[in-house]
Order: structure tokens, then C-alpha cells, then sequence
């Protein structure tokens, strides 16, 4: 039998990556310019709003200083300890409550009352039992990425297409087999999106908890320069947050996107 | 492979709007020998795909028996391989993956498998995809890894329910004749649900026709092999037992 080749191999083209990082970046340049010129025409107080140049020297000097390393280091590891704990844990959660509808019945009016406690409200019981630092905010963190990533992952198994499961059935899977070769890979776009909201979470949670919980860390970094009216250090610091989560997203998330569930064809990036 | 027996075998549903049972399957006998290619048609709602759906041990019966082999049938498994109208293959899995699914489950090594991969690939025309993903195929091209999927695990009966359903009707003609070509070399024995007359008959030794959960007549397919469209659109006989079931599936 003779098949014709429908499909053509998808080859990217070199100069589209250059293309592509352009239009991520030119929307941030383009407001950059607007706050300088708007700062310049109305000769805005650098008390309310600093213009450019003095949040770049201001913000060279915490790298100067160190000052910068050590904040961005402590938040990175809390968001990474309390992220990866609340993975291994949501996860074979979520597929238990996918598999079996008790577990399901039973935790999802539990998960519901918790998911809108997930993140600060936490934060004063979490400073009462782990004290201020490391502990209270990567509680915190775990919070609000735990039942984001439980729940999509729940909804990432019952979503697997019914087909699916009784073919794996009918080629003879045992249950650990379902487990590992159908009910986790068909979840994971779910449970990629979990994580990547998740983490949104997180990341907000963090600097909030920052403020309150902790002596270091880019929210610390934040509430500090207001007791000393630096505005541009605030500016800065908000900066820093927010470029951490686009490079967090571009590099490490999306990618992730891309390496399986997209060349799977299981949703498609716009 | 081996035979297949269907025993007095009937199925209810409760219907929970209405609150009253509802019968799908009422008393169905059907014996499909070794080797033998059993095509089922019957208008939707005829009950031809909870047949099947009972037959692969994905819903309970609700009484009867259904029998693979001389021995009864209790829940899925790899003595029935499935062909689903909705192609039903791993999107996680390269095609060369998906044909091996069933060997590897029950253990079979990396060479093993490559073996088999290479032989039902072959077999598919796909020897070219193997490191594909099925969302690069089309779904003419995804059926063909769906059929060889099921018999590189070599199951005793092969159960295909409306296959080529979802495919454009070239591609369909295509898919029926490699399937009549695959059966005449292999002789596996075939159960095919279908509500394609033609199909039916263009593939089939014999024809079931169901009627609201019955069986309303079986008709026999003594066309000769081999079986392609080219003899078979002007063929006498082809028309008149097509015409036949035609009739009995339009009277159902």
C-alpha cells in the first residue's frame, strides 16, 4: 500500500526567534519611554515618581552592593522549595481524586473552603508556628500552589478522553501501568497549567508575605526603601519582580509547554 | 486467534429521567468462528455499539454470557483488541510507541519491540512515521496505526467499532480494501460495527442486521476474494445482497 506524505516537517525559520524576541520585548521599551517622557514633561517630583536614569543608578547600586543577589536569591528559593513540595504532593492527590469518586466527594468541598484561604491569609497563623523567615513564607507559597496544582490535576484526569483509558485497558495495562502510561501524561497539560498559574500565585503571595514575614527578599527589598522614602529603589524592586516572572515564564514555563504537551498537539500556543 | 460466542445476551439501562428500565440488548446469540470477518449494521440507537462495548469488557452485561475462546469474558483485556471510531491513540506516544503499547505492557523488550514496531508499521505503510506524533497524521493515516495497534498485541478477536466512521470517503475505500488485504493474509477473526451498508457487505463473510436490540436477520457475503471497489461497484451479486441488507436496515 502506498501512503502520500501529508504532513511537512515544521522547520523554524532563523530570523522569526530574532522577530519573535523583538515583539516580546518591544511593548516594555515602548513603556519605558513613556514613563521618561511623561516624567521629563510634567517635571514630576522624584519623591512620587523617579525618572529612568535614577532607578537604573539606584538599581546599579544593589548590584554594586550585593544587596540585590541576596534578596532575589532568598525569594527564588522560597518560591522553589515551597513550589516543588507542593508538586510532589498535589499531584498524586489530584490523580487520586481523578480515579476515585469517594476521595473525590470527599475532599472536594474541603478543597473549595481552602482554595480561597490559599496564599496571605496564611500569613499570620504561618508566622505563629514557623516563626518569621524561611519557614512561614514557603508555607505560604506551598498554600497557594498546592490546591491550584491539585485541582488541575484533577480535572486534567477526568478530562482524559474515555477511548483513551479503554484502549490502554484493552492492550492489557495493569493499574500501575494506567497510572504511569495514560492517566499522568494525559493530566499533564493540566497540570502544567496548574503549576504555571500556581506559580503566578506564588510569585504574589511571596512578595506579600515578603513584607510582613521576613528581613530578606525582594518584598522586604520593597517595604524597606518606603520607610526611607527611596521611591527609586521601590521602583526598582517592582521592576525586578515583574521581569523575574516574565523570564520565569519565557524561559522555564513555556518551554515546558513546548517540549511536550504543544509537540503533542494537546493545546495549541497563540 | 479464536472464536467468539454471544449467548442469549441482553443489557438494561435505568433511565433516570423517566425512572424506568430501558432495554438495549434483548436476547442476542451470535457465533463468529476463527477466522471468520462479522460485520454488524443497524440503524443508531440499534444497540450495535453496546454489543461491542460488552464484548471488550467495557460495560457490565446484564445477562448472558459472552464467551472469547471457550472462556467467558469479565472486564477488558488483551485477549480483545479494540479499534475505536475515534482513533483513540496516545497523543504522548510516537506512532513506532503507540504500535508497541501492548507489548510493552506485558513486558516485551526494547528489541522485541522494535521488531514488532517494524513488522506492523510495515504492514500500516507507516514505516516512514514511526517517530511521528498522531497529531502530525492524518486521520486516514492514524486508523491505519489505530488497526495495526490492536493486532501487533495479537488478540484472539479483533472488535471494530465504526472505524472508518471518521474518515473522508477516499480515504475510506482505501482503508476498507488494505483491511480486506490485512484479513485475507492474517485471518483474524473480526467482529466490525458499522452503519455502512456497503461496507458491511464489501468487507463481511456475514452481515448481522440488529434491529431495537435484536437480531433481525443474518445475511451471508459469498463474494468472492480478493475484494476491491474497482470489481465490486458494477458487481451483480455485490448490488443485490447490499440491496438486501439495505432494505432490512431501512425496515429496522
Amino acid at each position: 500500500m502506498t501512503v502520500a506524505d501529508e504532513t511537512a516537517p515544521f522547520s523554524p525559520v532563523p530570523y522569526q526567534r530574532t522577530w519573535q524576541a523583538f515583539k516580546f520585548v518591544a511593548p516594555l521599551i515602548f513603556l519605558v519611554v513613556v514613563w521618561q517622557v511623561v516624567v521629563t514633561v510634567f517635571s514630576v517630583n522624584p519623591r512620587i515618581f523617579p525618572d529612568v536614569p535614577t532607578v537604573a543608578r539606584a538599581g546599579w547600586g544593589t548590584i554594586v552592593d550585593g544587596s540585590l543577589f541576596a534578596h532575589v536569591g532568598a525569594s527564588l528559593w522560597r518560591v522553589t522549595v515551597g513550589t516543588v513540595l507542593a508538586i510532589l504532593t498535589a499531584v498524586p492527590l489530584g490523580i487520586a481524586m481523578g480515579v476515585s469518586k469517594p476521595v473525590s466527594d470527599f475532599l472536594t468541598p474541603l478543597f473549595r473552603f481552602f482554595s480561597v484561604l490559599a496564599g496571605i491569609a496564611w500569613i499570620p497563623i504561618a508566622t505563629l508556628w514557623f516563626g518569621y523567615g524561611f519557614g512561614a513564607i514557603t508555607f505560604v507559597i506551598f498554600n497557594a500552589v498546592f490546591f491550584v496544582v491539585a485541582y488541575n490535576t484533577l480535572l486534567g484526569v477526568s478530562t482524559i478522553p474515555m477511548p483513551l483509558r479503554h484502549a490502554a485497558a484493552s492492550l492489557g495495562t495493569s493499574r500501575w501501568q494506567m497510572l504511569k502510561e495514560v492517566l499522568l501524561p494525559g493530566a499533564l497539560p493540566n497540570i502544567v497549567i496548574g503549576i504555571r498559574t500556581g506559580i503566578g500565585f506564588a510569585w504574589r503571595g511571596l512578595i506579600a508575605a515578603e513584607m510582613i514575614a521576613t528581613n530578606v527578599g525582594l518584598g522586604y527589598m520593597l517595604f524597606l526603601a518606603r520607610d526611607f522614602y527611596r521611591t527609586e529603589i521601590i521602583v526598582f524592586a517592582m521592576i525586578v519582580i515583574g521581569l523575574i516572572w516574565l523570564l520565569l515564564d519565557r524561559l522555564l514555563l513555556a518551554p515546558l509547554e513546548r517540549a511536550t504537551i504543544e509537540r503533542w498537539g494537546l493545546v495549541q500556543r497563540t | 486467534m479464536k472464536s467468539l460466542a454471544l449467548e442469549n445476551l441482553s443489557k438494561t439501562y435505568f433511565d433516570p429521567y423517566r425512572g424506568t428500565q430501558h432495554t438495549a440488548i434483548k436476547d442476542v446469540s451470535l457465533k463468529v468462528d476463527e477466522g471468520d470477518f462479522v460485520a454488524v449494521v443497524g440503524p443508531s440507537g440499534c444497540g450495535k455499539s453496546t454489543i461491542l462495548n460488552m464484548i471488550a469488557g467495557f460495560v457490565p452485561t446484564s445477562g448472558g454470557r459472552i464467551m472469547v475462546g471457550g472462556r467467558e469474558v469479565r472486564g477488558p483485556g488483551p485477549d480483545r483488541g479494540v479499534v475505536f471510531q475515534s482513533f483513540a491513540l496516545f497523543p504522548w506516544k510516537t506512532v513506532a510507541e503507540n504500535v508497541t503499547f501492548g507489548p510493552k505492557m506485558r513486558g516485551a523488550s526494547k528489541e522485541e519491540r522494535a521488531k514488532i514496531a517494524e513488522e506492523y508499521l510495515a504492514l500500516a505503510g507507516l514505516s516512514h512515521a514511526a517517530d511521528r506524533y498522531p497529531n502530525e497524521l492524518s486521520g486516514g493515516m492514524q486508523q491505519r496505526v489505530g488497526v495495526v495497534r490492536a493486532l501487533a498485541n495479537n488478540p484472539d478477536v479483533l472488535l471494530m467499532d465504526e472505524p472508518f466512521a471518521s474518515v473522508d470517503a477516499q480515504t475510506r475505500m482505501t482503508l476498507q480494501e488494505e483491511l480486506t488485504k490485512i484479513w485475507e493474509e492474517r485471518r483474524p477473526t473480526v467482529i466490525f460495527i458499522t452503519h455502512d451498508v456497503s461496507e458491511a457487505v464489501f468487507l463481511a463473510n456475514k452481515v448481522v442486521v440488529l434491529s431495537k436490540g435484536h437480531v433481525l436477520e443474518e445475511v451471508d457475503i459469498p463474494l468472492k476474494r480478493p475484494r476491491v471497489w474497482d470489481d465490486l461497484v458494477e458487481d451483480e451479486a455485490f448490488k443485490t445482497l447490499s440491496n438486501h441488507v439495505l432494505q432490512l436496515v431501512r425496515r429496522a
